[in-house]
């Protein structure tokens, strides 16, 4: 009888030996899905897509399906322009982070990145990246009526211009809507919420935490891009304006009504914890049946309908935001944008401007979405042709009742640019009222006490 | 005799209230690692339930594997931990024993190195690095975090190296051994303890770091901190995947910490046995 008892070395050998197999198998994979595909709808383009050929730029994206299916087609890009795409991927914080080094430091690092709307602000007070208008007005590097500048979101393009010029392109983006359990609504006769108080009247009849459902849910987590997400758009339904008399105000009297709304509904119909959720949370309570609505983005509508976590797929539908007591309705502006480094070589600008015409074009748009091979198709495409193309239409109506046509209204009706103060003073901005905000709804201050602190503290970046 | 009983079982159960809440997070990661995703989300928490090595296998051999992010992170570890203990151990000796002008100053300079903010010398790092070429290199990485890790070395060390006994060294030079003899003989074995634990400490620091490496590190070096990020992507947290990414993560740490664990106890109470000796 014979037993195997590893001695140290051999583990150790062995170990290597899978380690150095692994490493490589994905690179022999990725190889053999490189594909050829059709090119013609790029040709039709009256410009020299080979006009930087041999050139190479690196792009920084997040980690995000809607990007991994752009990366998926770049060798379709490679073989049309003859430039190398090298990307990499950097966490949502981090990109920022990371970009603005970049940036400050005029390395060029980034022909472009994924950027975040707020930032053009800094970006163009700084002269950190080139206004887009050049090459879109550029007949050799630009097919006006191919790439049809026009059909992009609107909102999205007033959301990356500052004083009329666009600063970036774009790519994929994001608008909040209602998300409901239509099941429990019917059970208990009760519609979609058309203003905020309906919205709470809602919350409250299906609010039952002994039987593990909650009310309502809405982003608490302190962040420029969580709490300070939603919020502004409660702010402006209640009739707040930012730029009170030309001086950023943040605690008027409509934004203590407004955050005292943020605050009840939170406290009262929302789980304890959701002071500190931020979206992919919320999705996960909701798709475990915990949550009976929120306001968040639509993208999250595919989280909420993945087969293999979801517990309510089919019992979903969706509905604008819920109208304030202003009359208005104000969805999020968001989308995630490529800008062109100033730093750059004018050979490099070029180059980058082509990947940025190809990646926002309506063709590769069609490529990344309902046209995609891979399992997950993009619901923030740019273009408004595509959110009426019936066959883009039939795969988002699966998401359920009323999507297409509440995140087609957001779009259109319910943006508003000046949703959140549009200042280069932003990010240390975003971040103070961030953490007021989450004070007031921990319960650690009063509403009145937060947004006087905040006003405190903002105050004295606005004058540096 | 039942007060006794009392007391010992009041400090056991204290005891196990700390237990558990360090051990939950590794036992939860661990649990969750084995899971599917709905059974991570289910309501009450599965303990049975049948386990999976889908989540390992995804990490380990999907489109997204972290291998080369693990093998990245071994190689900055083992790389700045060397370099370190190979400066770090001279170092603390001679700021321990030897008398030389600025002596006070030097040790009080390698402390303050310790004070910077990280993050308000993250952006010159960026344009030194980047000025020498050396963005998303090993050796740029490894350059940073020897610029923190050093200074701690050798400040965790001078106090081991302090606390033996002069007498020691004084009978070894007696009978004739060199310094660096007597250094490599005499004082390394009798500092073992600190020394391993030194080890322990500046592997872990390099294994964990976050903040350098993700501004300093790319496509080529990509440490498994920074990695692990792609599995709370903006659009969904695969807790699965990132529980077994984290236990893959803390394993080299586990071992290293086990096989450590005996010279750290020894480290502990050679001092306090002999007692004295310092300074």
């Amino acid at each position: 009888m014979t037993s195997f008892t590893p001695t140290r070395r051999t583990l150790l050998k062995t170990g290597t030996a899978v380690a150095a197999l692994a490493t490589f198998a994905p690179a022999v994979l990725c190889q053999a899905r490189a594909e050829d595909a059709d090119l013609t709808p790029y040709k039709s383009a009256k410009i020299d897509w080979q006009q930087t050929k041999g050139e190479t730029i690196t792009v920084a994206v997040i980690p995000a399906s809607y990007f991994e299916n752009l990366i998926a087609l770049t060798p379709q890009f490679k073989e049309l322009t003859g430039i190398d795409v090298r990307f990499e991927k950097i966490p949502p914080a981090q990109i920022r982070q990371k970009s603005v080094i970049d940036l400050t430091s005029k390395t060029g690092t980034y022909a472009t990145h994924a950027a975040d709307p707020m930032y053009y602000a800094l970006y163009a007070a700084n002269k950190w990246v080139e206004p887009l208008d050049t090459y879109l007005n550029d007949k050799s590097l630009t097919d006006t009526a191919w790439f049809n500048f026009e059909d992009i979101i609107p909102a999205w393009r007033s959301a990356n211009g500052i004083n009329g010029k666009l600063y970036g392109m774009p790519y994929d983006g994001e608008v909040t809507i209602q998300v409901y359990r239509k099941d429990l609504y019917d059970a208990k006769g009760l519609k979609p919420a058309d203003t905020l108080e309906a919205y709470v009247a809602n919350a409250a009849a299906l609010n039952a935490p002994n039987d593990r459902v909650w009310g309502a849910a809405l982003r608490g987590l302190a962040g420029a891009g969580q709490n300070m997400y939603i919020y502004p758009s409660i702010f402006r339904e209640f009739g707040g304006d930012w730029m009170k008399g030309g001086k950023l105000t943040v605690n008027g009297p409509e934004a203590e009504a407004a955050l005292t709304w943020y605050v009840d509904l939170m406290k009262k119909y929302a789980p304890t914890a959701a002071a500190n959720w931020n979206w992919p949370d919320i999705a996960d309570a909701f798709s475990q049946g915990t949550v009976a609505s929120y306001i968040d983005a639509h993208s999250s509508a595919s989280v909420i309908n993945n087969p293999q976590k979801s517990k309510i797929i089919g019992k979903v539908a969706y509905a604008r935001w819920p109208k304030g007591p202003s009359g208005k309705r104000t969805t999020s502006i968001w989308n995630w944008g490529f800008p062109i480094n100033a730093a750059l070589s004018e050979k490099k600008k070029k180059a980058t401007w082509l990947f940025i015409q190809w990646a926002a074009s309506a063709e590769t748009q069609a490529r990344t979405a309902h046209r995609f091979a891979g399992p997950t198709k993009r619901s923030g495409v740019n273009r408004t042709s595509i959110w009426k193309d019936p066959d883009y239409i039939k795969l988002m109506n699966g998401f359920g009742p009323n999507f297409v046509e509440a995140t087609m209204d957001a779009l259109q009706h319910d943006t508003d640019v000046d949703w959140r103060p549009r200042v280069p003073q932003w990010p240390a901005i975003g971040d103070t009222m961030a953490t007021t905000i989450q004070s007031a709804l921990s319960g650690q201050a009063t509403v009145k006490a937060a947004l006087d602190e905040a006003q405190r503290r903002i105050e004295p970046m606005m004058r540096g | 005799m039942t007060a006794k009983r009392l007391r010992t079982a009041i400090v056991l159960a204290i005891s196990a209230v700390f237990l558990l809440a360090w051990a939950f997070p590794i036992i939860w990661s661990v649990l969750n690692s084995f899971k599917t995703d709905s059974d991570v989300l289910a309501y009450p928490p599965k303990l049975i339930f049948s386990p999976t090595l889908d989540a390992y296998r995804d990490v380990l051999f999907g489109s997204g594997s972290i291998l080369p992010n693990l093998i990245s992170s071994m190689i900055i570890s083992v790389g700045t931990t060397v370099v370190t203990m190979l400066m770090a151990v001279p170092a603390a000796y001679a700021l321990a024993r030897l008398r030389f002008r600025g002596k006070k100053f030097a040790g009080f300079y390698v402390l303050t190195t310790q004070m910077l903010p990280p993050v308000g010398i993250i952006i010159p790092y960026f344009l030194v690095l980047r000025n020498i070429g050396w963005i998303d290199t090993y050796q740029g990485i490894i350059l940073i975090y020897l610029s923190f890790s050093l200074p701690f070395a050798i400040w965790l060390l001078v106090s081991y190296f302090e606390d033996i006994p002069f007498e020691m060294e004084e009978a070894a030079f007696l009978d004739g051994a060199s310094r660096l003899r007597t250094l490599w003989r005499i004082i390394i074995p009798q500092v073992r303890g600190g020394i391993a634990v030194t080890v322990v400490f500046v592997f872990l620091n390099a294994w964990n770091e976050f903040l350098f490496a993700v501004v300093l590190s790319g496509n080529t070096v990509r440490p498994v901190t920074v990695a692990m990020f792609n599995f709370v992507s903006v659009e969904q947290t695969l807790w699965a995947k990132l529980a077994a990414v984290s236990v893959l993560a803390m394993l080299p740490v586990v071992v290293l910490g086990v096989v450590a664990q005996k010279h750290i106890v020894k480290g502990l109470t050679v001092g306090a046995v002999k007692g004295g000796g310092r300074r």
